[in-house]
């Protein structure tokens, strides 16, 4: 039978692995190539996207008064900058994946997951070294402003917010690359979705809770208690809201398990309708 | 008799032509279509079986050869043994690993240096980073790309690029590699070198698929031929057997029948009825002995008297140049011939060609007036037997004979003059170090 021959095939994880990591390897390698800055891009980006949200929101607009708590507003851009970055980044990667491999998807065979993966990989790679950067940014404004940070317990938690979101991200990356494959307006209707979905994140502005309709259409978004969780842990040294954090998982599992499914029952037919 | 590594069982694949839907609006409109019971309604689908029942096995050890016409369902065979595509009927097995070249650096990307491409690829292709450490030399010896290692490969000719591709997959060591038409790039020398890392690969008891469209080279490397065409097994056996099989499925012409299909030319003013060869012993046919007597007849058929006729029998490889063209004009033969058929021989004291394929076709002008009488297609084949003696263009008579002293006393002056190519290689009466 075919699915056996392709199960032996399967069965070699560690090549797998090391496919993946090649892929992945290949994409930050191909980003910083030819480029003066290399990859002090990957600080600069969500550097300056901080300082123009911040410059927006403090100079033009006064955020101040969505703000619930003491937390510095380019503090609170940058934390919801970060994880909204890795996400959208990976799914961006994720869309064109298959499609932009094209050579390999018609020539090569092996479990067509990796180019999915390994664009979520590559954007993981930045989504770190944001984070180190986040370190530099909470010691400056400790120093230089009211607010004071302090270490909590709730750091530990963070591992457990990051694996959330991956598991978000690769249930929809999966389904968006697939669906791209088929039909190319996906990556049209990806491009619109995704600048509307972050103003419904709480990436930049918190999410009212006034409990009108479109309040609580938003917080049907899985992705706002993952992003207000990294905030949580954080800066305000407190676990995550329960409930909302709890729903946000279980999607994110239900898609990942959904999404991969599909992928692989989709994937024998790549080669021929790319 | 070993084991099978691969089992093809009665495989078909069916394409579509036409695209099914290629976007969201054709998809909504179908949808709908379907919704409303107009499901019957399909447009623009056309089943294409690119493969119908084809059937084989091969076994450990084994080099299969595929060949056949453009379109004949070649790639798609590797491409589902590869596990690319995947069968519409039919059962395929594969035992052992295997490593697909369908195309020569497939995972290239071209801002990467070579370095860099031959780890990338060298995944891709199913080895371990650690096994391309201990391989790296090996690889980029073997490309003699070692001066370019740390430059992208998009500043790379493309003979480079195929060469550092090749060199990456020989590297694998597959029980089962499967080459799709990557070897027609590089020099001949490379080409050369490619072959012999085929054949190490296969004492090392490796399984080779080997898609070519270089009927040479498929008959130096391949212990068995699949011919295809047209999406069927149209042989399968001796790829000596096989290249003739090929020839009849590319040009569409008959090994066996060399008249059919006479053709007319000029309102059928002069028809070729016949061509045949005749061997010393009488015996005709299209088949020749390298080397020995042979006398090719044409018979013709002229609808209207010449004054001056002049022949022409033109002998061309298989695929490739003409080799020989005989001329009566050349040979001050002018034929004075009336209407009705007409025999003209050609003696040839000895056949000196290679073994091999090859075509013939026959022309006739009438000198007088400058015009052409007829000109055949390149339609009739021609096979001559060399017994194995010649590889090449010709089959040479000639002798051996050594004059030098024999073995052990080292002669230094017979090393002077010899090219530096045959330096190291084992030859009797050179000293070697």
């Amino acid at each position: 039978m075919t699915s056996l021959a392709t199960t032996i095939r399967f069965a070699d994880f560690s090549r797998f692995q090391q496919l993946l990591w090649s892929l992945t390897w290949r994409d930050v390698r191909i980003r910083y190539k030819q480029s003066v800055l290399g990859i002090a891009w990957a600080v600069l980006l969500p550097v300056s996207m901080m300082l123009v949200f911040t410059f927006v929101f403090t100079r033009a607009l006064d955020a101040k008064l969505l703000l619930p708590t003491s937390m510095p507003y380019a503090l609170y851009a940058y934390l919801g900058l970060v994880p909204w970055t890795f996400f959208s980044a990976s799914l961006s990667g994720c869309v064109n994946s298959l499609v932009a491999n094209r050579n390999l998807v018609t020539k090569v065979y092996f479990p067509r997951e990796v180019f999915p993966l390994s664009s979520i990989g590559a954007a993981f790679v930045d989504f770190v070294i944001a984070l180190v950067v986040l370190c530099g940014l909470i010691a400056y404004f400790d120093a230089r402003s009211a607010w004071t940070f302090v270490a909590h317990r709730s750091l530990f938690f963070l591992p457990v917010v990051v694996c959330v979101q991956v598991m978000l991200t690769v249930g929809i990356g999966m389904m968006l690359a697939m669906a791209n494959l088929f039909y190319r307006d996906v990556r049209q209707l990806y491009g619109v979705a995704i600048q509307l979905l972050m103003f419904v994140s709480a990436v930049v502005v918190p999410i009212p809770s006034d409990g009108s309709l479109l309040a609580q259409a938003i917080s049907l978004n899985p992705l706002v208690p993952v992003i207000n969780a990294y905030r949580d842990c954080v800066v305000k040294g407190c676990l995550p809201d329960p409930a909302p954090f709890i729903y946000s998982s279980l999607v994110a599992v239900v898609l990942m398990v959904g999404g991969w499914i599909c992928f692989r029952r989709a994937s024998y037919r790549f080669a021929e309708c790319i | 008799m070993s084991e099978s590594v691969i089992e093809f069982e009665n495989v078909s694949k069916r394409f579509r032509i036409g695209a099914t839907h290629d976007s969201l609006r054709d998809l909504a409109s179908a949808s709908l279509r379907a919704f409303f019971g107009r499901r019957k309604q399909k447009k623009g689908h056309e089943d294409f079986w690119a493969l119908q029942d084809v059937d084989f096995h091969v076994r450990r050890g084994e080099v299969l050869g595929i060949i056949g016409p453009n379109g004949a369902g070649k790639s798609t065979v590797l491409k589902l043994l590869a596990g690319i595509l995947r069968p519409d009927r039919g059962r395929i097995r594969v035992n052992g690993r295997l490593a697909a070249l369908i195309e020569v650096g497939a995972g290239f990307h071209g801002d990467l240096t070579g370095r860099e491409n031959i780890f990338l690829n060298g995944t891709i292709l199913g080895m371990t980073r650690r096994e391309i450490a201990s391989k790296l030399d090996a690889i980029v010896a073997f490309a003699g790309l070692e001066r370019f290692l740390d430059m992208p490969v998009k500043r790379y000719s493309s003979g480079m690029y195929a060469r550092l591709g090749f060199s990456i997959a020989a590297h694998v060591e597959p029980d089962i590699l499967l080459v799709d038409e990557v070897l027609s790039v590089g020099d001949a020398v490379f080409r050369l070198r490619c072959v012999e890392r085929m054949r190490e690969l296969v004492r090392e008891g490796a399984t080779l698929v080997f898609v070519t469209h270089d009927l040479d080279q498929m008959q130096k490397v391949c212990t068995r031929t699949v011919v295809l065409d047209r999406g069927k097994i149209a042989f399968e056996g001796r790829p000596t057997e096989a290249v003739g099989r090929y020839l009849a499925a590319v040009t569409g012409a008959s090994t066996h029948r060399p008249t059919d299909g006479l053709l007319a030319c000029d309102q059928h003013m002069v028809q070729l009825t016949n061509l045949s060869c005749r061997n010393a012993a009488g015996k005709v046919g299209m088949t020749i002995e390298a080397n020995n007597p042979t006398k090719i007849e044409a018979t013709l058929l002229l609808g209207v008297p010449v004054q001056r006729l002049v022949v022409e029998v033109n002998i061309r490889r298989a695929l490739g140049e003409l080799v020989v063209s005989l001329n009566s004009g050349r040979s001050q033969r002018f034929y004075s011939a009336g209407v009705g058929a007409h025999r003209i021989e050609i003696n040839l004291p000895s056949f000196p060609l290679a073994g091999g394929q090859y075509f013939c076709n026959v022309r006739a002008w009438d000198a007088d007036h400058g015009t052409t009488l007829l000109d055949t297609p390149f339609r009739y084949p021609l096979v001559v037997h060399d017994a194995g003696r010649a590889t090449g263009l010709f089959c040479l008579e000639h002798e051996w004979s050594f004059c030098g002293e024999p073995h052990q006393k080292p002669a230094h002056e017979t090393l002077k003059g010899v090219s530096p190519f045959f330096a190291g290689e084992t030859h009797e009466g050179l000293p070697v170090r």
